[in-house]
């Protein structure tokens, strides 16, 4: 599904350059639930920006389902991101005049999916995070648990294929954390890939597969937990 | 994303922030109500000034000593206090032979003194020949208005309006009663019904006629007029009788070079259109200024628009990051610029057409009866695109600004 093959991304910043990916090669197959940790500064955060169409790399290649990023321009990326993506980010990144709702409408906007279909496709993906009850309710009154149960239920309204988190417990209570990564658990059981950057080894710990990043370079991949899937991604 | 879609989303926007949006179009608020409200009352003063000068007549065609060379507004030398003494009893007297003209009225006017007991004014009087209440149209509410045998006999006279009425007499009745202008002293026998400020802005209702003999022979001591006022024949049009009054008075004047007219001719239509031109220019003036002020407004709109941007920044990074394309994001901001200005068009409309009605009624009531609302459509449409434009040209710079930020940068943005 992701196939990268000598990475690179490098800052410029007031005539200085830092180079924030270097020589980083992996691929990842549909279905897999993928931990990518590292200190602060490693490069992980980057890593996840270029996988998920937010940034571009300087070099190197990355193919998303085959497709070659350098032959993508923005207005594809961005279809690509609406279509095929899911993203939670540390700080929710919800807006906090809308309603859960509304929040969860977002993706769907910008999509050629049928007005007539998002009423459905919003209260499955609020059920499937359990928040059915507070559909109405503007979501700065949400406790973070809640909120980024709201924002996983907004990556996944739009049924993609991948979902990448950035620290998605970061901001959580442990009880909360634990509660969203039984989350991604499910999603992930129910054939979903799933990319996770975390500084967290509890956290990482719920992948089957972990990426070491230090300073722009992959340093390990290692599986930790072993789980046979089918070509479609399920659990076998 | 779907115009439907844009549209809700600008509105959840405009919405959250009610009074943030309501000071950020204050501006454009004013600026539209100013623009109607002053477009309003030009037509309105247009259509009185219209009404005024049709109720005088828009048969009449005006003879003043002197001549004016410039444009076809230029004023003559008289008309600033030169004394020009070429109009003579032999002018009116040809004029009077003219098949497309039916009356002439000799006039002069005169500044005096006017007493009454222990009331006094000055005031500008005019000196006429009886057949002036005819051809000016002027009724007589109490009295009656002095005739060819008064002016014939040099009696001592006068009709007077009923402002200079009220001015002396308060609420008696002035008809019998003596006043004193200057040397004279006249009897009141009419006041003249209201007629309310005329084209020219004067009070036309604060006025004294004398008969014309007693203002040249008893209190001017001349022999010229200083005014011809001709009622045209209707069978003619005005245009060719126009053209006759200028004939005839080269041949009593013996002119040959019409660059040497000593005597300046105006018709109604004349006057009607320097006030048209008159009223016009204070109107797209006042317009001018209006139009200032909205663009000031929709500076003020673009100054929060770039805020609004700069305050939104994660909000554009997380839209980008759920697929919203560079396009999206201008018309999202694009289109709450324009929502913002828009409303600001509609109260200012709502505004200006309460202000202009309002405003109305107060001119109706005190300034003359004949003064009505009157709102051109123009004004209402041009108010509402120029708003909408507002919104477009202020709004197009901090959409670019919103659409062009980088998704990353955007998300990062603290």
């Amino acid at each position: 599904m992701i196939s990268v093959k000598d990475l690179t991304k490098v800052y410029e910043n007031d005539g200085s350059e830092t180079q924030a990916l270097s020589g980083v090669t992996f691929e990842i197959k549909k279905g897999e639930f993928v931990s990518i940790m590292g200190p602060s500064g490693s490069g992980k955060s980057t890593l996840l920006h270029v996988l998920s169409f937010l940034d571009r790399p300087s070099g190197g290649e990355y193919k998303y389902m085959d497709k070659d990023m350098n032959s993508l321009t923005d207005l594809d990326l961005a279809r690509i991101r609406n279509e095929s993506m899911g993203f939670v980010f540390q700080a929710f990144n919800l807006l906090g005049r809308l309603s859960v709702y509304e929040n969860v409408e977002l993706p769907l906007l910008y999509s050629d999916v049928p007005i007539a279909k998002h009423d459905e496709m919003i209260k499955n993906a609020v059920s499937s995070v359990g928040l059915s009850e507070k559909l109405l309710v503007d979501t700065s009154r949400l406790s973070g648990g809640e909120k980024q149960r709201v924002a996983i239920a907004r990556a996944l309204v739009n049924s993609p294929d991948i979902i990448f988190a950035d620290e998605p417990t970061g901001n959580l209570d442990s009880k909360s954390g634990a509660q969203i990564m039984e989350i991604f658990n499910k999603l992930n059981n129910e054939g979903r890939t799933i990319i996770l950057v975390t500084h967290e080894t509890y956290t990482a710990q719920f992948a089957e597969r972990l990426l070491k990043m230090k300073d722009g370079k992959l340093e390990s991949d290692e599986r930790i937990q072993k789980r046979r899937r089918g070509q479609d991604g399920l659990l076998k | 994303m779907r115009f439907r879609d844009t549209v809700k989303t600008s509105y959840s926007s405009v919405r959250h922030g009610k009074l943030r949006s309501f000071l950020t179009v204050l501006g454009i608020v004013i600026g539209i109500s100013s623009v109607i409200m002053l477009m309003s009352i030009g037509d309105s003063a247009q259509q009185y000034i219209i009404g005024q000068v049709k109720g005088i007549g828009s048969n009449l065609i005006f003879v003043i000593p002197g001549g004016s060379h410039g444009s076809k507004f230029s004023a003559p030398a008289s008309a600033f206090g030169v004394i020009i003494k070429t109009l003579a009893q032999g002018d009116v007297n040809a004029l009077e032979r003219e098949p497309s003209i039916i009356d002439v009225v000799s006039q002069v006017n005169g500044q005096g003194r006017v007493v009454y007991q222990s009331n006094d004014t000055s005031i500008s009087y005019t000196g006429a020949t009886a057949n002036y209440f005819a051809v000016r149209d002027v009724a007589m509410d109490k009295g009656y208005a002095f005739t060819p045998e008064d002016v014939a006999s040099m009696n001592q006279v006068a009709v007077i309006g009923p402002t200079i009425a009220k001015t002396l007499f308060g609420d008696i009745n002035p008809i019998g009663k003596s006043i004193r202008l200057d040397s004279a002293s006249l009897r009141v026998v009419g006041v003249a019904e209201k007629k309310g400020i005329g084209p020219g802005g004067a009070d036309q209702d604060n006025m004294i006629i004398i008969p014309i003999s007693l203002a040249q022979k008893q209190i001017l001591g001349i022999n010229y007029f200083n005014w011809l006022t001709i009622k045209a024949n209707d069978a003619y049009n005005m245009e060719f009788a126009t053209s006759r009054v200028i004939s005839v008075l080269r041949q009593t004047h013996r002119i040959t070079n019409p660059d040497k007219d000593d005597f300046t001719v105006r018709s109604m239509e004349d006057e009607l259109a320097l006030l048209g031109s008159i009223t016009g220019a204070m109107t797209a003036f006042l317009t001018a200024i209006a139009v200032i002020s909205l663009i000031v407004g929709g500076i003020g709109v673009m100054n929060i628009m770039l805020v609004s941007v700069i305050e939104r920044t994660r909000e554009i990074g997380l839209r980008k990051s759920i697929g919203a394309t560079n396009s999206d994001i201008m018309k999202q901001f694009l289109f709450e610029s324009v929502m913002l200005t828009s409303i600001g068009g509609l109260i200012g409309v709502f505004i200006g057409v309460t202000f202009s009605f309002l405003i109305s009624i107060v001119l109706n009531k005190f300034v003359s009866p004949d003064w009505v609302f009157s709102m051109p459509i123009s004004a209402v449409v041009i108010a509402a695109a120029v708003s909408s434009l507002t919104g477009i040209v202020f709004g197009i710079y901090p959409a670019r600004e919103a659409a062009r930020k980088s998704p990353i940068e955007a998300l990062r943005y603290e």
